[in-house]
């Protein structure tokens, strides 16, 4: 069978003759170091200020420069400065933050630059590219970060977003200094500046390139964008990126857990260290599964589901099988982020009634739901049983998360989920109708139909519960946002490690259209918020984070939730530590690869 | 002059029929079309936000007012940017448009040439063990699913597990020999599928033109078989063949091979349209289904006129 089909393809094998030495290095010249890597969707916009996931993360902060980044090995998370020379200055009150950039960074140079050469970069390119968000124009994504927080911003969009006109609370003092003033304390400021959202993007880029700057990005970041399409972008070392050796025992280097990785070649080296570093889009699980095993083309992926069994010997502790280990470099990390449902609040049958009876009846009817859930059937059947179950809002990845809190809201009891619904008088004649949102794929269509069996087994009759799928995520995006849904299945990606991120999906004052799509009112909930929001991290904001934490649950508004374990798996010839959580991407400027060290198993 | 006079007249004809189309799609569009604005929202939007990005993308315009841009933008060819990427939806289209036909072209004539080739031989030997074979192979290209034969074709002949001969993915083409290691696999997934239909579908034709009078009077008259098939067969088979390739001629140039193109990461145009259609990316969505509708009716006037160098009896009045 071999030789037959070798010999049908004789023919095309004779007219490759010759272009095998140029492919080993993925097509470019072998002298170069070039790292490949994957991910499993693309991002719509490379415009910082459309970076609204890690996809376009994974660019935007390769092709440009933040304030702040974290650092490359500190779990958890630790920031640092990045253009930053240092940490702000922080007045006493919190409410100012004077913020030193380094000098003589500059530009790639670009045509949209005088004589083409790209200029150094300047406070007020930090000013403009935060305008830029509350400019309708640039349809940014990124204006909630800083929405109501900075003194004249919200005023300057009002009378009309002038670029020349100046802004109070946001400054350049001199040309490498910025003023940042708060209306009132924001502690997670610092966590916004590592976004690619505040990105530093030259005015004359945006003015000379307008709506296309989402796809050709002129940044100072360590690449600089060489082309971008559908299936990959490239990028090629930005030689004018400035010179600062790696200190891994700074960036948070720990032997035992990393060791493995090889990062310590990179000490005392300044990044970036590839020539070439590509990014494919590779949506279709078996064909990124495919390339990366082939050996010369893609060098990391994420592990798919289908494969995770392949791959582990062991779940607990997660451990590879031997041919893997000998092949690969693997590491198992928890995501940031979880998965969760919520009861919209806004609907009478199901949240909040103007009858309190009925008010105390669909609390406990949405109890009932909570405890007919299985997490642990779920996290079986669809996480190849390595997710995280955990009760609340609050995920394990972020400090706030409390290991002790009672497992009642994440424990199936069928007779207690039945119980709950006698209690409220709920019998399978009179409970509503409840209509399940989500996407329209495979995966989904699972979720519900187990959602459905679970509950059928409470007594909630399968006909009472249907599914209304989304072609889009924009069009289920468009139900959340017009609270059209009364049930609300979704996943959060952290944006930075704190809880407010998650504790914020259900703040009311975010209700729809805001991120608050359960539409959660709670008093005391609110208070917590708005007290805690202007409070730096501590063991008492902590307890109030878990307070707030605690009414969520007991208010029986959210089935949740789950944080997924993340696989990865790259090549032995890659020095990295890969990491696609919180902003994603930040890692990529630290990746180096050893010369042409192919894995078993390479083809041409 | 006759031809030049039909073409006129035939490109006024179409007229209609390229506004009724945009028409008809633009009205699917925006009423029942996945909405941009919600993909372009941040995490925490207000309803001001969601307004002005509405407002931005031009859907706070009255339907009909739209409407006539798209038709200016058809007149002009020129379709803006896309709502995405920001790139100029000319750009995407120079860009896209020729990795599509070059992937594509090598799978849609071999496809094609075969399919006749294999249709021949099977006709000539109706109910035969050859006929019987060719057409078993035919099924089985058939039933099996294009998606299915993608994974496989690329386990088989790319990946480690397979031959690991060519490339899983990519398009670094800088010389023909890229070119060809590129689109070998997907093009022999491509003629897999396409066989089937078209060997089935051209034997048809071909069976049914060996049993007109002006073949058996051949057969008597001792005609040998190679003349038999081409003279007397083929060519007069030509108007179904004709139409059924032309009409395949739009689709393969605008529409691209999305499949193929995603599992073989290769930047053409069907995955640029896939994603505007599940983005609703309406400026890349206007073109693509603008420029299809006329190609189609270009297609219809160069396949009658094809009709009439193949059968001098069509007229074109």
């Amino acid at each position: 069978m071999r030789n037959l089909v070798w010999s049908l393809i004789a023919v095309i094998a004779v007219g490759t003759t010759g272009c095998g030495q140029e492919q080993r290095n993925n097509g470019f010249d072998p002298n170069l170091k070039v790292y490949r890597h994957a991910m499993d969707q693309s991002p719509s916009s490379l415009d910082p200020v459309q970076a609204s996931n890690v996809y376009a993360n994974h660019v935007v902060l390769n092709a440009y420069d933040t304030l702040f980044a974290f650092k490359y090995l500190a779990r958890p998370y630790e920031v640092k400065p990045n253009l930053a020379v240092d940490f702000p200055e922080i007045s006493d009150d919190l409410l100012e933050y004077r913020i030193r950039i380094k000098e003589g960074v500059h530009y790639i140079d670009d045509p949209a630059f005088a004589d083409g050469v790209g200029r150094e970069v300047i406070a007020e390119d930090f000013i403009y590219s935060i305008k830029r968000h509350f400019d309708p124009k640039m349809r940014g994504q990124g204006a909630w970060l800083w929405q109501g927080r900075i003194v004249g911003l919200d005023e300057w969009k009002e009378s009309g977003a002038d670029y020349d006109q100046e802004i109070e609370g946001l400054r350049a003092i001199d040309r490498h200094t910025i003023l940042i003033k708060l209306i009132r304390p924001y502690p997670q400021l610092i966590f916004t500046l590592t976004m690619g959202y505040s990105a530093l993007v030259p005015r004359e880029a945006v003015e000379t390139y307008g709506l296309e700057l989402a796809s050709r990005p002129v940044g100072s970041g360590p690449f600089r964008v060489t082309s971008y399409d559908t299936s990959k972008i490239v990028f090629e070392k930005n030689v004018k990126f400035r010179q600062e050796p790696v200190d891994i025992w700074y960036e948070g280097y720990n032997p035992e857990t990393q060791g493995f990785t090889g990062v310590e070649a990179i000490q005392g080296r300044s990044p970036p260290f590839l020539d070439i570093l590509e990014i494919d889009f590779i949506a279709e699980s078996a064909a990124r599964w495919n390339s990366f095993t082939k050996g010369d083309e893609v060098q990391y992926t994420g592990v798919p589901n289908e494969q995770v069994d392949n791959i582990l010997s062991s779940k607990d502790p997660i451990t590879p099988t031997q041919e893997i280990a000998d092949r690969y470099h693997m590491y198992a990390g928890v995501e940031a982020g979880f998965v969760f449902q919520a009861f919209n609040m806004d609907f009478p049958e199901f949240g909040y009634n103007d009858d309190p009876d009925r008010s105390r009846r669909n609390k406990l009817l949405r109890c009932a739901v909570i405890k007919g859930f299985d997490w642990s059937k779920r996290n079986e059947s669809f996480y190849s049983g390595l997710g995280i179950v955990f009760p609340g809002i609050i995920p394990p990845v972020v400090p706030e998360f409390d290991p002790e809190l009672s497992r009642w809201s994440v424990e199936r009891d069928v007779e207690e989920a039945k119980r709950l619904l006698a209690e409220g008088g709920w019998t399978a004649d009179n409970l509503p109708e409840l209509v399940y949102g989500t996407t329209s794929s495979v995966t989904s269509r699972q979720f519900f139909e187990q959602f459905r069996g679970w509950l059928k087994k409470i007594g909630y009759p399968s006909d009472r519960i249907k599914i209304k799928q989304f072609a889009t995520f924009g069009d289920i995006s468009r139900a959340w946002k017009n609270s059209t849904l009364p049930f609300v299945a979704k996943g959060w990606g952290l944006d930075f490690p704190d809880a407010e991120n998650t504790l914020q999906l259900f703040y009311g004052p975010n209700g729809s259209p805001g991120s608050n799509d359960a539409n959660y009112r709670n008093r005391e909930f609110d208070e917590l918020y708005r007290k805690t929001s202007v409070m730096l991290p501590s063991p008492e904001r902590s307890k109030l984070y878990q307070r707030m934490n605690k009414l969520v649950i007991d208010d029986c508004v959210a089935v949740s939730g789950i944080s997924r374990t993340r696989i990865m798996l790259w090549h032995k010839n890659v020095i990295a530590f890969p990491d696609r959580e919180i902003v994603g991407g930040f890692f990529l400027k630290y990746v180096d690869v050893e010369k042409q060290q192919p894995v078993e198993g390479e083809g041409t | 002059m006759e031809v030049l006079q039909y073409a006129i007249r035939k490109l006024l004809g179409g007229i209609p029929l390229v506004l009724g189309v945009t028409f008809i799609s633009f009205l699917l569009m925006v009423y029942f079309g996945p909405d941009k604005t919600y993909e372009l929202l941040g995490k925490n939007p207000t309803q001001e936000q969601i307004d002005e990005i509405r407002h931005e993308l031009g859907y706070d315009k009255p339907f009909m007012v739209r409407y006539g841009e798209y038709l200016k933008q058809m007149a002009t060819l020129d379709f803006g940017a896309s709502d995405s990427t920001g790139e100029p939806v000319s750009k995407v289209l120079a860009r896209t448009v020729p990795i599509s036909l070059a992937l594509i072209t090598p799978g849609f004539i071999l496809g094609n040439v075969l399919g006749i080739l294999l249709a021949l031989i099977a006709a000539y030997h109706r109910s035969g063990p050859i006929d019987k074979y060719i057409m078993g192979f035919s099924v089985v290209g058939m039933s099996i699913s294009f998606l299915i034969v993608v994974i496989a074709f690329q386990i088989i002949f790319s990946s480690s597990y397979g031959l690991n001969a060519f490339p899983v993915r990519g398009w670094n083409v800088h010389s023909f020999s890229d070119y060809l290691r590129y689109i070998t696999v997907p093009t022999l997934a491509t003629i897999f599928v396409a066989l089937g239909y078209n060997t089935r579908f051209y034997r048809a034709v071909l069976v049914e033109e060996m049993t007109r009078d002006h073949v058996r009077t051949a057969k008597a008259f001792g005609t040998r078989p190679g003349k038999l098939l081409y003279k007397n067969i083929l060519k007069n088979s030509m108007i179904p063949i004709i139409t059924r390739i032309m009409f395949s001629i739009p689709l393969v140039v605008v529409s691209g091979s999305l499949i193929i193109e995603s599992y073989f990461g290769i930047p053409g145009i069907g995955k640029v349209t896939y994603d505007a259609i599940t983005t609703g990316d309406q400026p890349i969505l206007k073109a693509v289904v603008g420029l299809t509708a006329v190609l189609f009716v270009i297609t219809l006037l160069i396949t009658d006129i094809l009709y009439r160098v193949v059968d001098p009896r069509v007229s074109l009045k």
